[in-house]
């Protein structure tokens, strides 16, 4: 489904994406962990062309998309995304936030798009939201907005980065049970998170990025009880703590 | 909603409040008019008899300013949105074309056109925004008053041969115009970078263009951001349509009220009905604006208390 070669990305002088590859399979979730730095935002941001990677290759279904006449906005359709301080537009209510984009990209006429985005917000448990504005809901809402929104472009891969590490502790079951909730559904999904249960719970497989670059990668039962790697070793035990 | 006992007071509060700037203000107008009207013997006859032509030069200074105000706009608007973009230094753009290129070199030759074509809209682009940022420091670093007197040189040179009153219109508009321009970049400008960059992020990851963003998520933030300094701005340009008197001939109010007052020696009659006229646009126009802004308020987005407009 998602296939990345080689990504590489300076910004300036710092070198943030050494050659990093991985391979993602249709319905598959994918974890991510790694220190603050190590380039993980970077890499989900250069998967759907948020950033354009110096070199490496972008595959999504088979087709390289990272090329001049692949339009990124086309490529960031099939690809929601989903940000660790939600970032819902705030002029937009609930409901406005999630039809904007079949209305304005997809053109879906609006009645269509409405009577949709009710059914995701209700699908995220926030039917009776539709039409409060971000700065009226809680953190967790705001989240589980932004999956609708996501969602509402009718994506075939999610990627999730860091959404629940800017919620006070009481709000994160509730987006991670959506996020679960959406793995059952057969959704392909990268997921950058420090959330241990949920990792272990939802993903096959984990990733332990460094520096750049990936150092490690099994299932969640070896990560986190049994990693390879010194360096996987010290960040799991400094998590796990 | 049940009106807490608070509201009740705070809204008793703000009544008296009301009162109060009322009585002030009545107080006040009565003190003058009774200075000017009974000591100093203000003709009411004059007033009554000539206030229509003194509406009429104010319809002058009001089409000269809105004119200005709407063209600066565009103006204001395509200076502060190329400001707003950060460009970066041409090696590193070129660096990453290169790297690009050599990323893509197994599908093919990275052909000389590319470079050139970087170079070319990089280059138009990093010019855009130098020429704009000189002219905008240009506007803001000079007297409004020796722009006008400059692009009215510049016509009279330039075009002797035109009426009076359309060299004067035309060095009237093009002065203002540009000077608004110039300022209002800047408030657009602060109104597009407010609005925080995760929120076009967001837009781009929908699958937004860059226009799209702008259209739909950054506009409609930035211009509740934008209202009341705009407002500000018409009111000021208003005010400073008044500096059109050096030309002469142009008769808005200012101008016509000076000449009045020359020829009849009712001076302060004059100057009452062209300081009167003013407010009665000005206060009226920031009450509307800020009807306006109350009513498309947002909860959380923009300013949440009253504003206070200079007038
Ligand atoms: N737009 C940018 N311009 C310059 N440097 C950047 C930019 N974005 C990220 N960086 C730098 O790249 C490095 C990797 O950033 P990135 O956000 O990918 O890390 P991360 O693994 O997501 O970290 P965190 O866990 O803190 O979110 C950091 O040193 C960061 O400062
Ligand atoms: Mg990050």
């Amino acid at each position: 489904m998602i296939r990345v070669e080689e990504l590489e990305k300076h910004f300036g002088a710092l070198h943030v994406l050494k050659g990093v590859s991985l391979e993602v399979q249709k319905g598959e979730v994918l974890v991510i962990i790694g220190p603050s730095g190590s380039g993980k935002s970077t890499l989900l941001r250069c998967i759907n062309l948020l950033i354009e990677p110096d070199s490496g290759r972008v595959f999504l279904d088979g087709t390289q998309v990272n090329r001049r006449d692949i339009r990124p906005e086309w490529v960031r359709q099939q690809v929601g995304m989903v940000f660790q301080s939600f970032n819902l537009f705030a002029h937009l209510t609930a409901l406005q936030n999630v039809t904007l984009g079949p209305i304005r990209v997809l053109g879906t006429d609006p009645t269509t798009a409405g009577a949709q985005g009710r059914k995701l917000l209700a699908r995220v448990g926030l039917a009776d939201k539709a039409d409060a504005y971000p700065a009226q809901l809680s953190g967790g809402q705001q989240q589980r907005v932004a999956i609708a929104r996501a969602l509402a472009m009718n994506p075939k891969a999610m990627l999730f980065d860091e959404p629940t590490s800017a919620l006070d502790p009481e709000y994160i079951r509730e987006v991670l049970d959506a996020m679960a909730a959406l793995a059952r559904d057969g959704m392909t999904m990268i997921v950058v998170t420090h959330e241990m249960g949920f990792a272990s719970e939802v993903a096959k497989r984990i990733l332990f990025m460094d520096a750049g670059r990936i150092i490690e990668e099994g299932s969640p039962e070896e990560i986190f009880h049994s990693p390879k790697q010194e360096r996987t070793r010290m960040f799991v035990g400094k998590i796990l703590r | 909603m049940p009106a807490t006992f608070d509201e009740q007071r705070r809204s008793r509060v703000r009544i008296v409040d009301i009162l109060l700037a009322i009585l002030v203000t009545v107080g006040i107008l009565a003190y003058i008019l009774d200075v000017l009207a009974l000591r100093w013997g203000l003709s009411t006859a004059y007033i009554g008899r000539s206030y229509p032509n003194y509406l009429k030069a104010a319809w002058i200074s009001l089409y000269v300013t809105t004119i200005a105000y709407f063209i600066g706009m565009g103006i204001g608007f395509v200076l502060g949105w190329a400001r707003s973009v950060r460009t970066l230094p041409l090696a590193r753009v070129m660096a990453a074309r290169r790297r690009e290129a050599v990323a893509a070199a197994d599908g093919g030759s990275p052909g000389a056109g590319l470079f050139l074509g970087t170079l070319l809209v990089y280059g138009i682009k990093y010019y855009v925004r130098r020429t704009a940022d000189a002219y905008v420091a240009i506007i803001r670093g000079t007297p409004l008053f020796v722009q006008i007197v400059f692009v009215w040189s510049a016509v009279l040179v330039f075009y002797p041969r035109l009426d009076p009153l359309v060299q004067g219109l035309l060095a009237g508009v093009i002065a203002l115009t540009a000077n608004t321009g110039g300022y209002q970049s800047e408030i657009f400008r602060a109104g597009i970078q407010t609005v925080h960059s995760g929120q076009v992020e967001a837009g781009r990851a929908i699958g937004l263009s860059r226009w799209g963003a702008m259209r739909y998520i950054v506009l409609p933030q930035a211009v509740r951001l934008v209202i009341p300094p705009l407002t500000n701005e018409y009111i000021g340009l208003l005010k400073a349509s008044s500096l059109l008197a050096v030309v002469g001939s142009v008769p808005e109010l200012t101008t016509f009220g000076r000449s009045e007052a020359f020829q009849t020696f009712h001076i302060f009659e004059a100057f009452a009905l062209v300081v009167g006229i003013y407010l009665l646009i000005t206060v009226p126009v920031s009450k509307v604006v800020e009807w306006i802004e109350r009513r498309y308020r947002i909860p959380g987005l923009g300013i949440q208390a009253p504003r206070t407009a200079r007038v």
